[in-house]
């Protein structure tokens, strides 16, 4: 059951780095960047590391997240 | 001549590498060392010898305290890069670069929520900071909180309303807090232990341990903050 459980994590977290990848639109790729940050905390929080969690929610999630918004705002929105 | 001089150098540089790899231990191995003796080591006997119920804080604060202290340096050495970078170019750019780009408006909803929400979100992150001795969390996790908090009142105030909250003289020092914190406690550690980041040990002193540990997680919390919300005003200046 939990191995299923991280499985699917495993998998989902694989779906959405290549997604943002392979995404053209730059803020829908840093959308499902954010994904992968919640994903990739979830694992964190299963595998018993609260710790990392916390620092993978705030910082990979939140603040990457807006920095890289800031970013795009400054710059140009679809990949070349 | 010249690539195959690279070819041969980075050969000259991968055989004692892989050479110092095959001798390690195979990937999660029960007998190797860290298994045998650091890790038993570090959750039978880190709270009382680390002083922090929380093992995880042991060990970053405590028993690899150095690695921390680098680490926190880094981190400041990262802003002082990005500072760098980014005030050279607008420098460079010049003070009519462009228009200052219109804000858009705020949702109502968003900014509601916002408001509603922040003083619970500064309360937990003082609260991750403060225990993070005994439960899960610490400086590095409230700092970023705090930092995230920062950017959300930024975007809901504007940044003029926002940045006047930290006094333009302290902003260095806040910036500056993770490292300095670090010195000075590992400086008293040198002057009253003989040794740089020497913690007390002795079981009267368990106060000034665990005094020390929150110090060091204050410092981290208000300087990772701090650094946040620099890079933050930075990047969004103009």
């Amino acid at each position: 059951m939990s191995h299923a459980f991280d499985l699917t994590l495993l998998l989902l977290l694989t779906a959405s780095a290549l997604a943002a990848i392979r995404t053209k639109d730059l803020l829908g790729a840093v959308v499902i960047f954010s994904t992968y940050s919640l994903l990739l905390c979830l694992i964190w929080q299963h595998r018993g590391a609260p710790d990392v969690a916390m620092t993978e929610a705030a910082v990979g999630a939140g603040v990457t997240t807006v920095l890289f918004l800031v970013a795009i705002g400054k710059t140009v929105r679809r990949e070349r | 001549m010249k690539r195959a001089l690279t070819a041969a150098l980075l050969v000259l540089l991968a055989l004692p590498l892989l050479y110092a790899v095959a001798q390690l231990p195979p990937h999660g191995s029960a007998s190797s060392p860290p298994y045998t003796h650091v890790s038993p080591r570090y959750l039978e006997r880190g709270p009382v010898e680390a002083g922090a119920e929380n093992v995880v804080t042991d060990v970053i604060l405590n028993y690899r305290g150095f690695d921390t202290n680098g680490e926190v340096t880094v981190i400041f050495t990262a802003l002082a890069a990005v500072l760098a970078v980014l005030l050279g170019v607008r420098k460079d750019a010049g003070p009519v670069a462009g228009e200052p780009r219109a804000m858009s408006p705020v949702s109502p909803v968003v900014s509601f929520v916002v408001r509603l929400l922040a003083p619970f979100v500064a309360l937990f992150a003082i609260y991750v900071i403060l225990n993070g001795h005994v439960s899960p969390g610490g400086g590095f996790q409230g700092g970023a909180i705090i930092g995230a908090l920062v950017i959300v009142t930024t975007v809901i105030v504007g940044r003029s309303q926002a940045e006047a909250l930290v006094p333009a003289r302290a902003r260095r020092l806040l910036q500056a807090a993770a490292p300095l914190t670090f010195v000075c406690i590992g400086i008293a550690g040198l002057l009253m232990f003989g040794d740089y980041l020497a913690f007390p040990r002795v079981a009267d002193l368990a106060w000034l341990r665990t005094a020390w540990l929150i110090a060091i997680e204050m410092g981290i919390g208000v300087g990772g903050a701090a650094i946040i919300a620099t890079i933050f005003w930075t990047m969004g200046d103009e």
